[in-house]
């Protein structure tokens, strides 16, 4: 049997689809109209997920292990493991000791002028899509964090860095990376100052400038800091080193910069609560 | 006449899409991009020997928007223009050799990488990307459609 090519009636309503889908285009990337449901969507999935693993993976896990009467220990080893993440993000605080606080004294008055009970929250890595993180331009992973608050903008490190900030808290925290192209951050090096924007590379963000402004030429390998004049990150933390520099026109200059901290090392973080 | 199942194909385009999530980084490395869904999609609708509601196709758009965490309308608009092309030059697609046809939908991979990519990737389109993903996809197709031609079968079917 041949198929009949569309009428101009099948046509009409060919036209019809293709623009109400440009219409749901429009209003998914620019009005955000269809985040619940997706972020509902991931929530189902990962729940399923989690409760199929439960139902059939998990009792056979727990079976074997209690018969080779090692269960104990591998539960000492998460916690153990658990722990010396944490102690890695420990780490990095006290290393940056001076960036964040002056003293225990003043860690001390900090916690309790803003009623926290911690310096940090631990969270753990839940989903991240590392298809979309190579290929595109949207890096976001979603989080657990270990506390009841709001944590909406708090920042999040990881034993090398600065990773994101939270934009959106449901029953999971969704992180917008550094590296995404919706992402800006205020960073400097010496008296360079620069808003350096996530270039939907993985490890990549980028900088450009004026060459009438900047007095000094940036070269490879230099040093960028957070700035800290966002009100979101801290000050004076490495944020990564200069990689290319692309002349664009004569007067400006753009260069990208590899970040020194990436999603991937850990699946443990940590996360500042925004005051 | 073929009957099309509707659970099956969703499950099926479910299944496609959970590959197509897992094999892209390794291909992402070679400059490869292997729009799996869209091949399997496509697959079906050139197959079923009735024209396909631009409705449906749609509604199937919207369901692998879902799924593959793309902006909603991008898959579907897609979907919609495949079918569009498939229904019109379904006749015509006999009197073409299967080379032809495999160019053709090496050709249409390409469009769909380099739309999907002007939406949701336009700071790093890659027309390094489009290349090779055109003579890979159209390879793939190649050796897909001699496989079906050459390999040995058990039973002999007159047509």
């Amino acid at each position: 049997m041949s198929r009949v090519a569309p009428t101009l009636g099948t046509k009409f309503l060919y036209v019809l689809c293709i623009l109400f889908s440009i219409f749901l285009i429009y209003s998914d990337l620019k009005l955000k109209w269809f985040g619940d449901i997706k972020n509902f969507y991931q929530s189902v999935i990962i729940s399923t997920k989690y409760v199929i693993e439960t139902a059939t993976i998990k009792p056979f896990t727990y079976l074997y292990q209690t018969s080779i009467d090692k269960n104990e220990l591998i539960n000492e080893n998460k916690k153990l493991k658990l722990e010396l993440d944490k102690s890695y993000i420990s780490n990095f605080i006290i290393s940056q000791d001076s960036k964040f606080f002056a003293d225990d004294e003043t860690i001390k008055f900090f916690l309790d002028l803003n009623n926290l009970k911690e310096v940090f929250y631990l969270a753990k890595l839940k989903y991240f899509d590392y298809e979309m993180y190579l290929c595109c331009n949207k890096h976001r992973i979603l989080i657990e964090v270990f506390g009841d608050e709001n944590f909406i903008g708090s920042v999040v490190i990881n034993k090398d860095g600065i990773i994101g900030q939270i934009i959106n808290a449901n029953s999971l925290n969704e992180v917008l990376l550094l590296t995404d192209a919706n992402h800006v951050m205020p960073i400097v090096s010496g008296n360079q100052f620069c808003n350096a924007r996530g270039s939907g590379k993985p490890g990549i963000i980028t900088c450009s400038y004026n060459n009438k402004l900047w007095l000094n030429q940036v070269f490879i390998g230099q040093e960028f800091l957070s700035s800290g004049m966002g009100g979101i990150y801290p000050k004076d933390l490495l944020i990564g080193r200069v990689g290319e520099i692309r002349q664009v026109d004569e007067n400006v200059t753009e260069f990208d910069i590899n970040l020194i901290s990436s999603p991937e090392t850990t699946n443990v973080f940590g996360v500042f609560k925004i005051l | 006449m073929k009957k099309l199942n509707i659970i099956k194909f969703l499950i099926i385009i479910f299944i496609s899409n959970l590959v197509e999530s897992f094999v892209a980084p390794y291909l992402f490395s070679f400059y490869v991009s292997l729009p799996l869904t869209f091949f399997i999609y496509s697959a079906v609708i050139y197959n079923f020997n009735r024209n396909i509601n631009p409705i449906f196709s749609f509604l199937f758009g919207l369901y692998v928007d879902l799924i593959s965490a793309n902006p909603f309308g991008l898959n579907a608009g897609l979907f919609i223009i495949i079918t569009y092309v498939i229904n019109s030059y379904a006749n015509a697609f006999k009197l073409y050799s299967f080379i032809q046809i495999c160019i053709l939908f090496g050709m249409s991979s390409v469009f769909y990488i380099g739309f999907k990519n002007l939406i949701i990737n336009l700071e790093n389109f890659s027309y390094l990307l489009l290349l090779i993903s055109f003579l890979f996809n159209t390879s793939l197709f190649l050796l897909l459609a001699l496989f079906r031609h050459y390999f040995p079968k058990i039973l002999i079917k007159y047509d």
